[in-house]
């Protein structure tokens, strides 16, 4: 029973990171009706990052966290206006084929310039371990799970309550009607993505101390990540945080009690049912079958 | 510029040349590169037809493929079945998955359906890691190097060119039959508009399925082939989503829904891929990066993909040419 409760413990923990990189993904899929193949190269970038950062000028992962964020939201900025702004009206197959080529081009990139070894930061904090009666938590996963929590929290507060937010539910709902209510359409569009990632990059700081830094680190990630936008349901924030937490505990309970080796396809397999039985998940609203 | 029958002579001729290539190119290399491309020219026909035909995006074709390769592989190691006959039984299986994975998908659109087939590809793989009695997992299977006819295995690489090209003129012969038949019809109409060709009376979802079958059975053989041609397959190369990427990559590029689409896609990526590999070790990431400018530059700039786009030009530049002429005959005329 302790087991099991270990288990179920870790897998939360797990289950608020994975929100957090799909929090950013589920906005942009919401709003932009983008999907976003590139995700899982924006959270290596992030990662990368914060491991300069910590490398060359000895900044703390969690200190430089406001830096980072700051500069992948300029990247998105710049992205958006490269890539996606041309593609954004376009059929599928353009859309998925050039954030993939995107993906593919930055993973590469990375390859190229930083080498496939794999890097670790390694802060005072980063083997500590919580005591909570029986049960232990690591300190990274603590802090990152708190603040994925903390930001999915403020990313609803500011969809609910400021006139940006409401826009990009507006536009979310409805884009047409949201032109004819005089919503500036493109400035949303730009600052949704930037805003996703830069949430995204969030995810990839708080991230650094735990996991190993290497160019495809990001498509490990960012699978989890599309089950659980697609669990919680497109463009709802409270369902990524909790399609996340179903999927870590999923992830954790088979990986103890099945085997490890079947923790990824654990996850697949409950994305490939959710597709079947409900394709719009949790909060999503039922579309047209055409 | 050329008369129909004159394009139809100039193709088949071009084939026939290409049986002649294994006598020209004298280095192993070349002929190595010449396999591989005819081969994932084969495959990526074979993608085309549900991807360019039918509109549905498969990143997970990989699944077939690995399927293909390790179901002809297994019959080969374990019950000395003829790798000829194991290729058919592959196809068939990778065939029937399709089928189901069409019909259980068939109210998914666009990215959704991508997903579904990444995520089928990745159960696949994760299980042919860990099926390690029959796959024997990651270590991979090395298939002996017995010689003859029946086991698919020669000496050198000229019987394989014969082998892929053979292959992938039979792929452009069935691509080319669905593309004037009925059903090439009903798979444009679907991709176009789903809910028109429903209000004609297409039935799509049975014709997604049946697309989806033909797509993975000839997909399956190419593995098979691969198989037989690198003697060895493990997980991560023939399941791999680099593979599945690289056959819609192929595809796109060269030509979405054209027959002949694929082949130049083929033509033009696989060797530009090989020399980045082999000439350029230093830079690690150059051959996926050269991938995706490419993919970039063509899916923003040329959506219907290379083939398309030349074809264009050609007939433009040959209309320009011939109105010149013309115009030069009629004053010569007066």
């Amino acid at each position: 029973m302790n087991n099991f409760v270990q288990v179920f413990i870790f897998g939360i923990l797990s289950g608020g990171i994975y929100g957090l990189v799909s929090v950013g993904l589920t906005l942009i899929f919401g709003v932009l009706k983008l999907v976003n193949f590139a995700h899982g190269e924006f959270l290596m970038l992030a990662m990368y990052l914060s491991y300069w950062s910590f490398k060359f000028f000895s900044i703390d992962p969690y200190a430089g966290a406001i830096l980072t964020v700051i500069l992948m939201f300029c990247f998105g900025y710049f992205i958006y206006n490269i890539l996606m702004k041309p593609i954004l009206y376009e059929p599928h197959v353009v859309q998925i084929f050039a954030t993939l080529a995107l993906s593919m081009i930055l993973q590469n990139v990375a390859l190229l310039f930083f080498k496939a070894d794999f890097r670790n930061v390694r802060t005072a904090y980063s083997l500590s371990v919580l005591n909570i009666g029986w049960f232990k938590l690591s300190s990274p996963n603590l802090v990152a799970f708190v603040i994925a929590v903390a930001a999915a929290i403020s990313l609803y507060i500011f969809l609910k309550t400021t006139d940006i937010g409401k826009a990009m539910r507006a536009i979310s709902q409805n884009d047409r009607a949201a032109r004819l209510m005089g919503i500036n359409i493109d400035i949303i569009y730009m600052f949704t993505y930037c805003i996703g990632v830069a949430l995204v990059g969030l995810a990839g700081v708080v991230l650094v101390p735990i996991y190993s830094i290497y160019p495809t680190v990001g498509s490990s990630f960012v699978n989890p990540a599309f089950v659980c936008v697609v669990l919680g349901g497109l463009g709802s924030v409270p369902g990524a945080v909790l399609g996340g937490l179903t999927i870590g505990i999923v992830e954790s309970l088979t990986g103890f009690y099945i085997g490890a080796e079947f923790q990824q396809a654990a996850y697949f397999i409950v994305f490939l049912i959710i597709l079947i039985i409900r394709p719009q998940g949790f909060f999503g609203e039922k579309e047209e079958i055409i | 510029m050329f008369y129909f029958y004159q394009k139809v002579f100039l193709r088949y001729l071009i084939w026939l040349a290409m049986g002649f290539l294994p006598f020209i190119l004298k280095s192993e290399y070349y002929k190595d590169c010449l396999v591989l491309t005819l081969l994932w020219a084969g495959v990526a026909m074979g993608w085309n037809i549900l991807g360019g035909y039918a509109g549905q995006l498969s990143i997970g074709h990989a699944a077939f493929f690995g399927m293909g390769a390790y179901v002809s592989t297994l019959l080969y190691m374990n019950y000395g079945l003829s790798p000829w006959i194991g290729m058919l039984i592959g196809g068939l299986m990778a065939g029937g998955f399709a089928f189901l994975l069409g019909l259980i998908t068939l109210r998914l659109r666009g990215p959704f359906f991508v997903l579904a087939t990444i995520a089928f590809a990745e159960v696949i793989r994760i299980s042919a890691i860990s099926w390690r009695s029959l796959t024997r997992g990651s270590l991979g299977i090395l298939i002996p190097f017995n010689l003859g006819f029946w086991n698919m295995i020669w000496r050198g690489k000229d019987a394989y060119i014969w082998l892929t090209l053979v292959y992938m003129l039979l792929v452009y012969i069935v691509c080319r039959t669905i593309e004037s038949r009925k059903f090439g019809y009903y798979l444009v109409a679907l991709r176009e508009n789903n809910p028109a060709a429903l209000a004609l009376g297409i039935d799509t979802a049975k014709m997604k399925a049946r697309a989806a079958f033909i797509s993975a059975f000839i997909t399956a053989i190419g593995g098979s082939i691969y198989a037989q041609y690198i003697m060895f397959v493990e997980p991560s190369t023939v399941f791999g989503i680099m593979c599945s990427v690289q056959m819609s990559l192929i595809a796109i590029i060269g030509g979405l829904g054209i027959a002949g689409g694929p082949i130049f896609g083929a033509f033009l990526l696989i060797p530009l891929s090989t020399f980045f590999r082999g000439a350029l070790t230093k830079y690690s990431g150059l051959n996926g990066l050269v991938y995706g400018f490419v993919l970039v530059f063509v899916i923003l700039f040329m959506r219907e993909g290379l083939l398309p786009k030349i074809s264009e030009l050609w007939e433009r530049w040959g209309n320009i040419y011939y109105n010149i002429i013309k115009k030069r005959k009629h004053i010569l005329d007066k």
